[in-house]
């Protein structure tokens, strides 16, 4: 097996056996880059030159035995949502084009501390906004199981990264679905922890009652591993919990023998492929047969948790984005006669179709007169999809469902129909609004492409998504599956 | 007050572009209009849940009001705050005349 198809696990045994160094190991995922990069059009930027250089350092530090960590010279791609000090960050947009940020995220500050290294920025949909990554301000992104379809969004890069070899593991971000929805369309872990539990501090806003960041992984202990790295409180993003962050690999082999798993009947939507269908049906059987109680649950109010992200989501986008004014970084319209005239103008020609559609509409629907009908509705009905999970987990430890009700579809395929895309994010949604955490991992193949199961734990009960999510894992050989594009150049 | 179930209308549209300092073309006035008429009506679904009972959730923290110590802290530098400017004069942003 060559170094870049491996786990953060195996490879971080390599390393401290000195069986292989931090420089090799980066130069072998630079090499598949460049082998596929133009296949997979993952990544916007990478940062050769800082990944070698982090590569020596973590090897000194390996060498010398000082403070070495899981993640001490592992490979990382980054969504390009999240500033690095003096690195291009752009969130996908042409409006950010250029943007150096004055300072680091504090999870890749996190990162830094562990020795991480940096392969680069990851594509993604412009400020996150979508399913498919086709709304890339520069370029949409490919899929590593078959090229001519969507590797999801909208951290489609970070996830095409993983599947392909281009990375050992990725950050993402995860509004409505952005972590777990491309996690299930290319076969790989994706976990959004619960709001709170990652800062944002540095993470380049969309909806910030909704942003979440997590890891994108090839199994769940690797996703245990750098959530570990990344979660805790930090005095620099005020909503970012005081709770104390659980040791993940402590509880991560406890196994699902007497856990109470529930089936949201809401979760099997019209509209679902058969063969998704199938493979969740399979899921929750062979967890049973690991010793699980399974009980059919309720979630009544799913049905109005689409309809109401898609007014909160795009009310927080309309006043986040209202920063990009062409005045203090970013883009600036040339030729205008007056202040107002200039930020109208580096508005229209700096953002991309779907973002501007959904600043009208969080505007229109923040606006007056229509406020208390969709807005203040909005989060009326946040608050009933709260108490729906609320009730569910006094029956369950964790909720069985689909990541997404359809496999990957071809690039075109919706971009004309902005209410279909929507449609895909109808069984992540309910998650960020609830405020729970809920992990992907990969469940099967449907004619070649990957399919994701959904594990849904209560907020802060990240531990129990990783115990559940690992003990389907360890049952299946699923997480030995690669892509063409992996498989191909080993 | 305008009716939330009437239809949006281009105006509408122009007045909401304008409200978010969003400069449109005349047929993305259109295109937005149609498409933003479809999702609505998605949305309509919204109005259906009985939300009588239930307060609204602006945001789901537990803290309340976040303090830190009223300590001197380091900020950006200048040069750093402002190496991103599109225009610039010594240590200030530089903008066009907001009036004539």
């Amino acid at each position: 097996m060559t170094l870049f198809q491996r786990t953060i696990r195996e490879l971080h045994q390599m390393l401290i056996d000195e069986e292989i160094s931090s420089v090799e190991l980066t130069q072998s995922v630079l090499d598949q880059i460049d082998a596929v990069g133009e296949k997979t059009k993952a990544y916007l930027l990478v940062t050769r030159e800082l990944a070698l250089r982090q590569a020596k350092g973590a090897d000194e530090r390996l060498r010398a035995n000082r403070d070495v960590r899981p993640l001490t010279g592992i490979p990382i791609a980054l969504k390009d949502v999240l500033c690095v000090q003096d690195v291009v960050s752009t969130a996908g947009s042409r409006i950010l084009k250029g943007f150096s940020p004055p300072y680091s995220a504090t999870v890749i500050e996190r990162l830094e501390a562990e020795g991480a290294v940096f392969l680069g920025k990851t594509n993604c949909d412009e400020f996150a906004m979508g399913s498919s990554n086709e709304n890339s301000g520069y370029w949409p992104v490919h899929n590593p199981w078959a090229l001519d379809r969507v590797p999801g969004g909208s951290s489609g890069g970070s996830a095409a990264s993983v599947a392909s070899g281009e990375a050992i593991a990725a950050l993402g971000s995860d509004t409505g679905g952005s972590i777990r929805q491309p996690a299930a369309l290319t076969g790989i872990v994706g976990f959004k922890p619960t709001y709170g539990r990652v800062s944002r501090y540095g993470l380049i806003a969309f909806a910030s009652s909704l942003d979440q960041i997590g890891p994108m992984t090839r199994d769940v202990f690797d996703s245990a591993l750098v959530l570990q790295a990344i979660a805790g409180h930090d005095p620099r993003d005020s909503t970012s919990s005081l709770r104390p962050v659980p040791d993940y690999l402590s509880t991560l082999r406890n196994g699902v023998k007497g856990m109470r798993l529930g089936v949201p009947k809401e979760y099997f939507v019209a509209g679902m492929e058969p063969a998704v269908e199938q493979a969740i049906h399979d899921a929750v059987r062979l967890l049973e047969q690991q010793g699980a109680s399974i009980q059919e649950v309720s979630l009544p109010h799913s049905d109005v948790a689409l309809p109401a992200y898609y007014i909160i989501a795009p009310a927080e986008a309309s006043s986040n984005l209202a920063r990009y004014d062409g005045v203090r970084y970013g883009y600036q319209a040339p030729g205008a006669k007056n202040l107002i005239e200039e930020y109208m103008a580096t508005r229209q020609q700096g953002f991309g179709t779907e973002v501007k559609r959904r600043i009208v509409l969080g505007t229109y629907a923040l606006s007056s007169g229509y406020y208390d009908a969709y807005y203040l509705q909005a989060q009326k009905v946040r608050t009933l999809i709260i108490e729906d999970f609320t009730r569910a987990f006094e029956k369950v430890d964790a909720l069985l469902g689909a990541t997404s009700p359809t496999v990957a579809f071809p690039l075109g395929a919706k971009t004309q129909d902005p209410v279909a895309m929507y449609l895909n994010d109808i069984l992540t949604i309910p998650a960020n609004l609830g405020n729970v955490c809920a992990i992907s991992v990969p469940c099967g193949l449907a004619d070649g492409l990957p399919i994701g199961l959904q594990v849904i734990a209560p907020g802060f009960r990240e531990e129990i998504a990783l115990q559940v999510a690992y003990a389907f894992e360890a049952a299946t050989d699923f997480r030995k599956l690669q892509s063409p594009l992996m498989r191909a150049a080993a | 007050m305008p009716e939330p179930e009437s239809e949006l209308s281009s105006r509408e549209v122009e007045h909401v572009a304008r409200l978010a300092r969003l400069g449109i073309t005349a047929e993305e006035v259109v295109r937005y209009r149609d498409q933003l008429r479809h999702i609505l009506s998605a949305i309509d679904a919204l109005k259906q849940a009985d939300t009588s009972k239930v307060p609204a959730t602006a945001h789901p923290l537990e803290e309340r009001n976040v303090m830190r110590d009223d300590l001197r802290e380091s900020c950006l530098p200048v040069e750093a705050a402002l190496k991103n400017a599109p225009s610039r004069e010594d240590s200030y942003f530089r903008v066009k005349a907001i009036q004539e």
